[in-house]
């Protein structure tokens, strides 16, 4: 069993932020993107996964963007905001993933991916929120978290799967009385989130309806946007897309809509 | 990702967005290799937690579904789907589906041939008429009672009194279903199960290459089990008449049992009888009457056709046979087994009364037959273990005796395959006394080795 002392003090490590990191997320909170950017030039490694994060070809911008005031602006607060968060996760995020198959690449791309599309998505829904817009990045977290767990009972976890075909996300219950999307609401109570956010995560899991509409309806989306991009072939070898189960009866009132905004055919 | 195999059906719950980059992924060569070797009845995927798939989604598990098929023959196909998923997988593959469609996984476990659920009742619809008619046969043959109904209008009707019925049937559709090859009954015929549509796939699922090595290694008599035929189409009669031109040169016989020509042309029978086919109403008109079956199944080889030489490689791979031969009689008798004497000649046996034999075929990267002759006496204590108690009963006396040939070619297969030689293996075929074994063998050159343990002596010998 894996109490919940461990997973707070896992939840605890994350952000495990310096000072330059604690400044810009601040400044991005009052909206200071100059500010911000200043701050976060001063954080090396910061600056590089910023240049590294909006570079990626999901960003679709043409020419190289170089200079993190440039990165902010082109950005905005939001979507500034939602990149430092991510920023801090890959902080988090092992140097080798022993039971899901990712590196940090891998890892990154999941994070940009899923960063993109919510952006996408909340634009189409007219969202302009700030903490909504961050909410996604509770999800890598909670992998990451999720990871971690695993590796502390790698050998019991391993057990399981070769005696029965259970998934990871039952396997996480039962050895600590969460799953990804506990999880995931408990980052954001640590990260001092709004409580909407922590009830977006926690409707995402398609199990745990929201009564509130909008919320329920961005749990949907949330969960829909998850399955779609862990349906890609390197998430599902990595395992991730057999970790959770997916409610197709939950977002089928939502598909249409998704499926066009994602332009599937 | 593998297949959850429960009850003898097993199947695969991928989950959602399915097309043709993430069905590959889903399913790796070992996961496919691993599917073959569950020895399920049924292999289903259900498509529950499938929210999208297209077509090329959808193929990663046909391939799989032909892989499966192919090697084991068994029932396989999709579940769980709604309307508009049913009619997306038909509008895909149209008049291709060789796999099958049921709604929900209930309704496929009805068709599942060692689940436990017998005497269901069941109402079941299909704008199909022929599907209607498959259908019900599969269900009555697997002990349920199936209620057709005839129209869409008399369908919604009836199924509106739900307590009347166990399960209704509907968006659903029967491919090829589970067709075992072969099995072994006394007197050396081989029967191969038929049903639902006979058309061009026959071609595909029969394994032609096993039943020409049936051939080589001397069977006779195959019989069809068709009791399950809905109908049969010109490709499928092409290919019997074909089938049955190629046993006359072995001076085999081809028989059909329990066909009917509903809706089938009758003068495809006619051109059946031509082809040398025999038709039979029941099972038991063949099988309850020895002396047919005598002359049927024991019909002289003396035409065989290709007289093949022993070559380098089998002679190479002798040991390994002889070795395979050894363990198992060791194996069965807890006593140790000794080679003689070894010759590469045609096959001799002094002294041929009393003495019963047996010869398994294998088949693959090298082919041949390996023959086991023992004396009556011997053969009861060699096969003491299998058989369990004293009996002079001579046809399970010889029953055994195939059991145990039967263990030395799965022996001879593993020993072959440490050295990456794949071969398959034939039925076991027994001959009640030496001359129907020379019918097969007179004349065949092969390694011919003098073995013993406790003293009894009995032979052992390989050709090709």
């Amino acid at each position: 069993m894996i109490t919940q002392e461990k997973i707070d003090s896992f939840i605890k490590r994350i952000p495990p932020a310096p000072d330059a990191l604690k400044q810009t997320v601040s400044l991005l909170k009052e909206g200071e993107l100059t500010k911000a950017a200043k701050a976060a030039e001063k954080d090396p490694a910061l600056s590089s996964y910023l240049k590294d994060l909006v570079n990626k070809p999901i960003f679709g911008f043409k020419s190289k963007v170089e200079n993190i005031s440039q990165i902010f602006g082109i950005l905005g607060v939001s979507r500034s905001q939602q990149s430092v968060y991510s920023y801090m996760i890959s902080l988090l995020s092992p140097k080798e993933w022993k039971l899901f198959g990712l590196n940090q690449t891998s890892f990154y791309n999941l994070q940009a991916e899923l960063n993109a599309k919510w952006q996408k998505i909340l634009q189409h829904l007219d969202i302009n929120d700030k903490e909504i817009e961050s909410a996604i990045s509770l999800l890598p977290a909670s992998i990451i978290v999720s990871e971690a767990l695993f590796c502390e009972k790698i050998d019991d976890v391993n057990l399981l799967r070769s005696v029965d075909e259970i998934d990871l996300n039952t396997i996480l219950q039962r050895l600590c009385k969460m799953d990804l999307f506990d999880i995931a609401a408990r980052i954001a109570e640590k990260w001092e989130m709004d409580e909407k956010i922590i009830q977006i995560v926690q409707a995402a899991s398609g199990v745990k309806p929201s009564e509130d509409e909008t919320i329920d309806k961005l749990g949907k989306w949330m969960h829909l946007l998850l399955f779609y991009t862990l349906s890609q072939p390197s998430y599902i070898e990595a395992g991730l897309n057999d970790f959770i189960d997916f409610q197709t009866e939950y977002v089928m009132d939502i598909y249409d809509d998704f499926a066009q905004l994602m332009e599937i055919e | 990702m593998r297949a959850v195999v429960k009850d003898g059906v097993g199947v695969f719950h991928p989950q959602g967005f399915l097309d043709g980059n993430s069905g590959n992924s889903l399913l790796s060569i070992e996961d496919i290799e691993s599917t073959i070797k569950s020895n399920a009845d049924m292999i289903l995927v259900s498509l529950k937690k499938v929210v999208f798939f297209n077509r090329n989604g959808l193929d990663a598990f046909v391939k799989m579904f032909q892989k499966v098929r192919s090697a084991n023959h068994i029932v396989v196909g999709f579940c769980d789907y709604d309307r508009k998923k049913y009619d997306t997988i038909m509008k895909f593959y149209k008049d291709e589906v060789m796999f099958s469609l049921f709604k929900t996984q209930e309704i496929a476990m009805l068709f599942a041939s060692n689940f436990k659920s017998e005497g269901k009742n069941v109402l079941l619809y299909s704008e199909d008429k022929s599907q209607r008619a498959a259908i019900a046969i599969e269900l009555h043959d697997n002990g349920h009672n199936p209620v057709v109904a005839q129209t869409k209008e008399e369908f919604d009707e009836k199924a509106k009194k739900e307590a009347a019925y166990d399960v209704i049937i509907e968006d659903t559709f029967l491919g090829q279903m589970g067709q075992k090859v072969a099995a072994r009954v006394t007197g050396n015929a081989i029967i191969y199960t038929l049903s639902s549509f006979l058309d061009a796939e026959i071609g595909n699922t029969f394994n032609i290459a096993y039943h020409n090595n049936s051939l080589n290694v001397g069977f006779r008599l195959f019989i069809f089990d068709a009791y399950k035929v809905v109908s049969m189409n010109v490709h499928a009669l092409n290919f019997f008449s074909k089938l049955s031109s190629s046993a006359a040169e072995y001076n085999a016989t081809i028989c059909f049992v329990g066909m009917t020509f509903e809706k089938t042309p009758i003068t495809f029978k006619e051109t059946l009888e031509d082809a040398g086919i025999m038709f039979f109403e029941q099972m038991d008109d063949i099988l309850g009457d020895k002396e047919l079956l005598k002359e049927l199944g024991a019909s002289s080889a003396a035409v065989t056709k290709n007289k093949r030489v022993l070559n380098k490689q089998i002679v190479t791979e002798t040991p390994n046979f002889i070795d395979a031969t050894v363990a198992t009689i060791e194996m069965m008798t807890n006593s140790e087994a000794k080679k003689e004497a070894a010759k590469v000649d045609n096959i001799t046996i002094d002294d041929k009364e009393g003495k019963i034999a047996s010869s398994i075929g294998f088949y693959g990267d090298i082919d041949g037959m390996v023959i086991l002759v023992f004396p009556i006496g011997i053969a009861k204590k060699a096969c003491e273990l299998l058989i369990g108690e004293e009996t002079d009963d001579n046809e399970l006396i010889l029953d055994t005796l195939a059991e145990l040939v039967n263990i030395v070619g799965g022996k001879v297969k593993t020993l072959l395959s440490d050295e990456d030689i794949s071969v398959d293996i034939t039925l076991p075929r027994t001959y009640p006394d030496i001359d129907s074994l020379l019918e097969i063998a007179q004349g065949k050159k092969g390694v011919q080795v003098d073995l013993n343990f406790n003293n009894d002596k009995f032979l052992f010998f390989l050709t090709r």
